[in-house]
């Protein structure tokens, strides 16, 4: 690979596949599933967003994509594949070194801490060339050159900052650099707007739109607004307590919702010139690790229907129209 | 391209950086002298507190010789160089007046040597002491830190860890007095009581330096056991908060290769250790007036603990000086070289 930089161009067939995927988290000896038998596709070239509250484990998710994830954590079963690189959580050691930034690469929630404080940015994109074997380390710095013009940042007068000499929204945008800089084909994109103000947000979210268009890398968008998911990503899926319950293309999920919880997300949000009445909150508080019922639908407890069904059998994956699946006995006859 | 990425942007910033450090060393340095001043005003008037007058105890000797008063108080401010019972006042304006020509008055023990030849005698054994011991004991504790770290979880890191803090909790003339009794006087493997050998003459060669350092091995040792605790305790604890960091997770999930990564981890865990160490330099010239009493080394600290039992108040104001001078330097050092480690304080002058 020279630099690997430019953009390949429109991909076909799906950037990751993950079938089956069970990841679990050990509390006071005991094992919880955080994800839960998740089937998900990311389509080359498009955004997937998964969307869910707190504690649904889309992070954990996105670490599994990177076979990282953290003790106490374990990945229980399931396969993640890369064209190309095969099973990613079959990888270990200086395999898995590699196709992390190489392949995918992420940017982080918190890429205000993500940068070593004490090494002028320039030199960590040196670090990052030198560790995936990139003769031609100037070229590299060029890319990430050319990355900081396209984000409306001075590459001369940040890739000789250090982290603490730039703004937080700097800092985002350093981050996103150094996730593209090697040219990946999947970018797991881990909320990266929580920790901005408003403005920097509706920037990054910009330059995010853009850069995709323009590489065509895939991506996985994780967040919790709904607002970033209309428009930004080409499909969502919903996750709720380490499940995935509905999933497709993001104008069929948000105009035509069929799970109730997919429903309740999108009536709490309060329009700019609608009537405040009718914004609905979802009552109650999604399930914690250990809370998590361990059969029936794990949704049953805050859902409005309730059918007798779901306490004992799990709703299977449906679909009423193409590009469009949920979870869900009720079979999308929502009554409202 | 315009830039080096290790180097950073030469220009106007930079000179505005290296304008920004002299100044704040410039500011150091005034801060040093008032400190100075603090230091020897307060053990002037320290020592003139203690009881008993050795120049008194000195004329009174000299009139029962049946010398006339006048004539022993003659002879006795010419042997000290002031004239004894001077208001308190006056004494002190002579003493800072000397002070600043360099001039620490005469030893009153030793009787007419000039206190600068006797502090300069002593002050390369202290500090070839101290600065070995605290170079030798930082190396050991922070590998020995490192290691507990990475091993925490497993007995290494663990025991590594309880000698630790036993060893930290051990008092330092404590492990001198063990290391005198069982290597030097049970066992008599090293020697103590003599900077080197008698029969050697000193000389800046091979021969002579090895033997000075074998006589030094004793209270190195014991400088390096009761600080190896502090050091790989602060290490460890270090080194496992910079694991915890964000930006050490970012690295390993960019795919940054471990051989970096560690380098990430040393650099970001050693700077805290940093300014203990000018602290620790403080310390280790306080330690050094046990340990040499206890070897009987002949530093500046002995030579303290000899003033102190003589009452040669020159030679204690000139020792206590030199110790917190030391001390101050040690600090302004330290400072000077953590603006070359750490950019945030490199670059946050402006």
């Amino acid at each position: 690979m020279a630099t690997s930089a430019a953009p390949r161009g429109a991909q076909t067939g799906n950037a990751c596949a993950i079938r089956d995927l069970t990841v679990v988290y050990r509390v006071e000896g005991k094992e919880y599933p955080a994800v839960r038998e998740v089937d998900l596709d990311v389509v080359a070239g498009e955004i997937t967003a998964v969307i869910g509250e707190s504690g649904s484990g889309k992070t954990t998710l996105a670490m599994a994509m990177l076979n990282a994830v953290q003790p106490p954590g374990r990945i229980a079963s399931g396969s993640i594949e890369y064209p190309e690189v095969g099973d990613v959580l079959t990888l270990h050691g200086r395999a898995l070194q590699r196709v992390r930034g190489d392949y995918v690469s992420m940017v982080f929630q918190t890429s205000q801490n993500s940068l070593n404080p004490l090494t002028r940015i320039g030199a960590q994109v040196m670090d990052l060339a030198r560790s995936h074997g990139h003769r031609d380390k100037r070229a590299v710095l060029k890319e990430a050159a050319a990355l900081c013009r396209q984000m409306s940042l001075d590459p001369d007068r940040v890739l000789t900052a250090y982290q603490h000499e730039l703004s937080g929204g700097m800092r985002q945008r350093v981050g996103i650099m150094l996730a593209l800089v090697l040219g990946p084909r999947l970018v797991l994109l881990d909320e990266p707007t929580t920790a901005l103000d408003v403005l920097s947000q509706s920037e990054v979210l910009q330059i995010l739109r853009d850069l995709q268009r323009e590489r065509q890398f895939s991506a996985l968008l994780i967040t919790h607004d709904m607002g970033v998911v209309a428009e930004l990503a080409d499909r969502v899926a919903v996750m709720y307590a380490g499940r995935v319950v509905e999933r497709g293309r993001t104008p069929l999920v948000l105009t035509n919702p069929q799970h109730p919880y997919t429903r309740s997300l999108i009536q709490s949000i309060p329009r700019l010139t609608g009537d405040l009445d009718e914004v609905r909150p979802l009552p109650g508080l999604p399930p914690s690790l250990t809370t998590i019922p361990r059969q029936g639908c794990v949704f049953r407890d805050r859902c409005r229907y309730h059918p007798a069904i779901a306490d004992t059998q799990e709703p299977a994956m449906q679909s009423t129209e193409p590009d469009h699946w949920f979870a869900c006995h009720l079979g999308g006859k929502l009554d409202d | 391209m315009g830039y080096n990425a290790r180097r950073g942007p030469t220009g106007s910033l930079e000179v505005a950086a290296v304008r920004g450090f002299l100044f704040r060393v410039a500011r150091r340095l005034v801060a040093a002298l008032v400190m100075i001043w603090a230091v020897a005003t307060f053990t002037f008037f320290l020592i003139r507190l203690m009881p008993g007058d050795p120049v008194l105890a000195k004329m009174v000797e000299l009139e029962q010789t049946g010398m006339p008063e006048e004539q022993a108080k003659a002879q006795v401010s010419s042997m000290y160089g002031f004239i004894p019972h001077d208001p308190l006042p006056v004494q002190y304006v002579h003493y800072l007046w000397q002070l600043c020509h360099f001039d620490l008055g005469v030893s009153i023990a030793y009787s007419g040597q000039p206190v600068t030849t006797i502090i300069w005698s002593a002050l390369p054994y202290t500090l070839g002491l101290v600065l070995t011991g605290i170079i030798v004991t930082f190396i050991f504790g922070v590998i020995g830190g490192v290691f507990a770290a990475i091993k925490r979880d497993s007995w290494i890191g663990g025991s590594l860890s309880i000698v630790g803090s036993i060893l930290h909790g051990v008092p330092q003339f404590m492990v001198a007095v063990l290391l005198v009794y069982f290597l030097a006087a049970l066992h008599p493997i090293f020697p103590i009581g003599a900077p080197y050998d008698i029969t050697i003459s000193p000389g800046l060669n091979l021969h002579f330096l090895s033997n000075v350092a074998w006589h030094a091995v004793l209270p190195i040792a014991a400088f390096v056991i009761s600080g190896f605790g502090f050091w790989a305790l602060a290490m460890k604890g270090s080194v496992v908060t910079t694991l915890g960091d964000d930006f050490i997770l970012a690295s390993e999930l960019r795919g940054i290769k471990p051989s970096i990564r560690f380098r990430y981890i040393a650099r970001n865990a050693f700077l805290p250790l940093f300014t203990y160490l000018a602290i620790a330099i403080g310390y280790s010239f306080g330690g050094a007036i046990f340990i040499e009493k206890i070897f009987d080394y002949p530093g500046l600290g002995n030579l303290l603990n000899n003033s102190l039992a003589s009452y040669d108040y020159p030679v204690m104001q000139a020792a206590f000086l030199m110790i917190t001078v030391a001390v101050i330097i040690s600090n302004i050092v330290a400072e000077v070289l953590y603006t070359f480690i750490d950019p945030r304080i490199r670059t946050g002058i402006s």
